[in-house]
């Protein structure tokens, strides 16, 4: 069907590109350790976008089974978009060869019956259960889901590029209620089918927490050296990358105006990478087909690169760095594939003091002045060897200042979906 | 479509399914957004799809956006359902027919493209200004059309349209940026768009973001705080409405969760979810479940007295439910939600209430909110402030935010305002996003305030 619609746009006179889809995915939820709402969803499309004497179209229709009538009604009304669009065309990529990325799909996954899905999420329902045995003051409740996606791009400068993907995600929270509340949470994501086992450490891994956020009291206002576990630095982080992104550079929407500019300590390197080898963010090539690559946002404290599509690699007189994220309903958008802090030299095992685990409300800080308040979600004193937590204090600063007083990073990283980060520890202020 | 309904029946009774409901979706949408008088897109799309759900005692679904996959879809949320048995039971009513259209008085399908374009084109040249580094439009229509029908007999054919714009700003100067913007939409037509004054508004976000490179940023710590309507708003959403949606008082994750029929804020406190409100952006004619929408106060002089419900989660509590199923599009499953939240009025003028005030802030505007149901913690961001000193408003301040404990928060108001306004419209995000609105009157209470200083 593809072939059909590439030939019926071969004899207009435009530029073109196609994106097609077609997914399925499986999910689960367990509430009260009970397996409640299981689903089997199925989605396919195709995304036209169509380039005309400068002007750009774009239009999608659903589904991969169309008659010859209706792809051509679908071609002529996107170029008809095209003429009254006013939207500038800034040309598509020409062809290059896409990274090499291991372990991005993963036939179990792609294979599993639904029938075999579900039993592994009513033992993973079960597995709650049992676990709550003995321990009636907890809640437990979580999610799983699997996925698989065919995908493809072509376009009229001779991309022609088809892939396939697999996914696996876990969640889980638990409540535990006595005289007070506290609460816990944990969730990852994966490209392979994952052992029973890790089903089980997320489980446990929200009991320990919802156990230390029972036990955590306000802590009193603190100014100083703090410890960032790399969940609540990815929300300092995601506040500073609004800066990165091309279109943000473009429009002065960002603090950033070029490259070479210090933006924090020596200490830190941040990079966009999409060729981990099983990443959840990789992929071999964008939305748009340029190759998925390693990026340098920052190194050793040096802004050395921006995030950039086709359009806005083209408005900045750059190349794109392949971060063009799309799905066939909609154009491509400037995003994040994996993101990494890399690790330091330092240990920050044995670290005593004030550390932040988890915090929320990021989308309410200023990615451009860069202030923020974040809620503390569970964050831990540590003294003499022993363990404090605290929560319902907010974390307030200034993601510039803050990345300037980076004074040490972690040996080891910790991966959290498609972020990766070690222990980072700088200057902050709890209220 | 009576194909589709003989195809149930009977992919039902094969495997012995007790409930099922199915929704064919059909969406019309048109977006467009600009920045600075820069066009990057231009859509017009129309999508059409199938969601089905079916229960033994727990919940198969399955959906489709093929409809050539339309009868496999059906049949895979029944073998879901078949292979789930659970022991939960949901809520089953009379069957409803019905045929019920929100009404635009100027229907945007009627226009043509190039008018929304002209829209967008008026507000980016009334944006800018000296000092002003971006200018960004957003505009968008649709009308979802979506047909209804059940294993009970309902049969509800809907259309409701919802219209959106929204702009906003970002000023630079003194090495410092800052952004501010303003939102208009509910479920109406064109008149919608025809009705705001945007010579007005255009100048008021220009002025505001400007205003806020000399601002300070607030202090830090425990403050009495006056929160204007579009802030009420926000505060009632996440600090109260979130923990009121009873899938977290089912999974016993709600503060709430058994305080029915408790005191747990002022006498003078009453917190309505209204999904009825004529115009509102947040406003249904049925929820998802095919269950009508309807009022609901969930706080009457400061006691619980309901929760927002849904078929499964009015069945477990003994309650009825009250039409706060919904999805996000025929891809997804009901979940409970809020509509149109708000705190009704009080009697408080603003001026009685800033006397009241020693030292304390004026907070502004709806920057986003998050919430913790279990810890009963909550985040929201405000636009703008104004510090408060003997009554009297001071300097601005920016980048504020606020945190608090729900039950805290609701015991320390001091004071409700007579000035109700609900027209905040948003989007609401809970796994899915579904349009919601929200606001009040202003408001005095105490909360923590995350300032630099």
């Amino acid at each position: 069907m593809i072939e059909s619609l590439i030939r019926i746009l071969e004899r207009e006179n435009v530029e073109w590109e196609l994106y097609w889809e077609k997914g399925r995915g499986g999910s689960f939820r367990i509430e009260n350790e009970r397996l409640e709402r299981s689903q089997r969803k199925f989605h396919s499309g195709i995304g036209l976008r169509v380039g005309y004497r400068g002007k750009l179209g774009f239009s999608y229709i659903t589904g991969l089974n169309h008659d010859k009538e209706t792809l051509e009604e679908f071609v002529k009304r996107t170029i008809k978009l095209a003429k009254v669009s006013e939207v500038p065309f800034r040309g598509f990529p020409s062809e290059k060869s896409p990274a090499k990325v291991k372990g991005l799909y993963d036939k179990r996954i792609d294979d599993i019956p639904f029938e075999d899905a579900h039993a592994i999420a009513r033992d993973f329902a079960e597995k709650m259960a049992e676990l709550k045995a003995g321990r009636e003051e907890y809640t437990l409740s979580g999610s799983l889901a699997f996925g698989v996606n065919f995908y493809g791009i072509a376009n009229s400068n001779g991309i022609f590029l088809e892939d396939r993907s697999t996914g696996m995600s876990v969640s889980t929270y638990a409540v535990k209620k006595g005289t007070k509340t506290g609460s816990g949470s944990y969730y990852q994501s994966y490209r392979s089918l994952q052992p029973f086992e890790e089903l089980e450490v997320a489980v446990e891994k929200a009991v320990e927490e919802a156990h230390l956020n029972y036990m955590a009291e306000k802590l009193l206002p603190y100014k100083g050296e703090l410890l960032l576990e790399p969940q609540a630095f990815r929300a300092i982080v995601g506040i500073f990358l609004e800066n990165l992104f091309g279109d943000n550079v473009y429009y002065g929407r960002s603090r950033f105006t070029k490259l070479g500019e210090k933006v924090s300590s020596e200490e830190l390197t941040l990079i966009d990478d999409a060729t981990v080898d099983g990443g959840v963010g990789s992929y071999p090539f964008d939305g748009e087909g340029n190759p998925g690559k390693k990026t340098v946002l920052v190194e050793r404290g040096t802004l050395k690169g921006f995030l950039l599509d086709e359009t806005y690699a083209r408005l900045l007189g750059i190349e794109s760095t392949g971060n063009a994220v799309r799905d066939f309903r909609t154009v491509p958008h400037v995003g994040t594939s994996n993101v990494v802090v890399e690790p330091g030299e330092e240990s920050l095992d044995d670290f005593e003091g004030v550390v932040v685990k988890k915090v929320f409300g990021e989308h309410t800080a200023n990615p451009i002045s860069g202030d923020f308040s974040l809620t503390v979600e569970l964050g831990y004193v540590v003294k003499d060897g022993e363990v404090r937590p605290f929560k319902d204090n907010m974390l307030v600063g200034n993601v510039f200042e803050l990345f300037n007083s980076v004074v040490a990073v972690g040996k080891e990283f910790e991966r959290v979906g498609s972020f990766y980060s070690p222990r980072i520890l700088g200057i902050g202020k709890i209220v | 479509m009576e194909r589709l309904v003989r195809v149930a029946e009977e992919l039902a009774r094969r495997y012995r399914i007790s409930y099922y409901e199915i929704r064919i979706t059909k969406v019309s949408a048109s977006h467009l957004t600009m920045q600075n008088g820069q066009l990057e897109e231009l859509s017009v799309n129309t999508e059409i799809g199938i969601g089905v759900r079916a229960f033994n005692g727990a919940w198969g679904f399955s959906s489709a956006n093929d409809m050539e996959r339309a009868e496999k879809a059906i049949e895979t949320a029944m073998k879901i359902a078949k292979l789930s048995k659970g022991d939960s039971r949901i809520y089953l009513d009379d069957p409803t027919k019905d045929r019920a259209e929100l009404p635009m008085k100027r229907s945007f399908l009627d226009m043509d493209i190039e008018d929304k374009l002209a829209l967008v084109k008026e507000v980016d040249s009334l944006l800018r200004g000296d000092s002003i580094s971006n200018r960004s439009v957003s505009y968008g229509d649709g009308v979802k059309e979506q047909l209804y029908f059940n294993s009970l007999g309902s049969e509800i054919e809907t259309v409701v349209p919802r219209i959106r714009l929204s702009f906003s700003v970002t000023a630079k100067g003194g090495g410092d940026m800052q952004t501010y913007w303003k939102s208009f939409g509910g479920t109406a037509g064109w008149e919608l768009m025809e009705g705001i004054d945007l010579t007005h508004w255009t100048a008021f976000v220009r002025e505001k973001a400007i205003s806020l490179l000399e601002a300070k940023s607030p202090p830090s710590g425990g403050f009495d705080v006056i929160m204007d309507p579009e802030l009420t708003g926000v505060f009632i959403h996440e600090a109260l409405g979130h923990a009121a949606e009873a899938d977290s008082v089912k999974t016993g994750e709600s503060i709430l969760a058994g305080k029915l029929g408790e005191r747990i804020a002022v006498e003078e406190l009453t917190v309505v979810d209204d999904p009825t409100l004529p115009g509102k952006f947040g406003s249904y004619i049925y929820d998802d479940e095919g269950i009508k929408a309807r009022r609901v106060e969930i706080i009457k002089d400061g006691v619980l007295i309901n929760y927002l419900t849904d078929r499964e989660t009015a069945a477990l509590l003994n309650l009825k439910p009250n039409g706060h199923g919904r999805a996000q599009s025929y891809n997804y499953q009901p979940l409970v939600r809020m509509g149109n939240t708000y705190v009704e009025p009080g009697d408080w003028s603003f001026e009685e209430m800033l006397a009241e005030v020693k030292r304390g802030l004026y907070m502004i505007g709806d920057k986003g909110g998050e919430v913790d149901t279990a810890n009963g913690t909550f985040t929201f961001g405000a636009k703008e402030g104004y510090i408060i000193e003997n009554g009297e408003i001071k300097e601005q301040v920016r980048d504020v935010a606020l945190s608090g404990k729900i039950l805290d928060v609701l015991r320390s108001i001091r004071a409700i305002g007579k000035d109700l306004a609900i027209e905040f419209p948003g989007y609401c995000g809970k796994g899915q996003w579904v349009p919601v609105d929200d606001g009040g009157p202003h408001v005095l209470t105490r909360a923590v305030v995350g300032g630099l200083l």
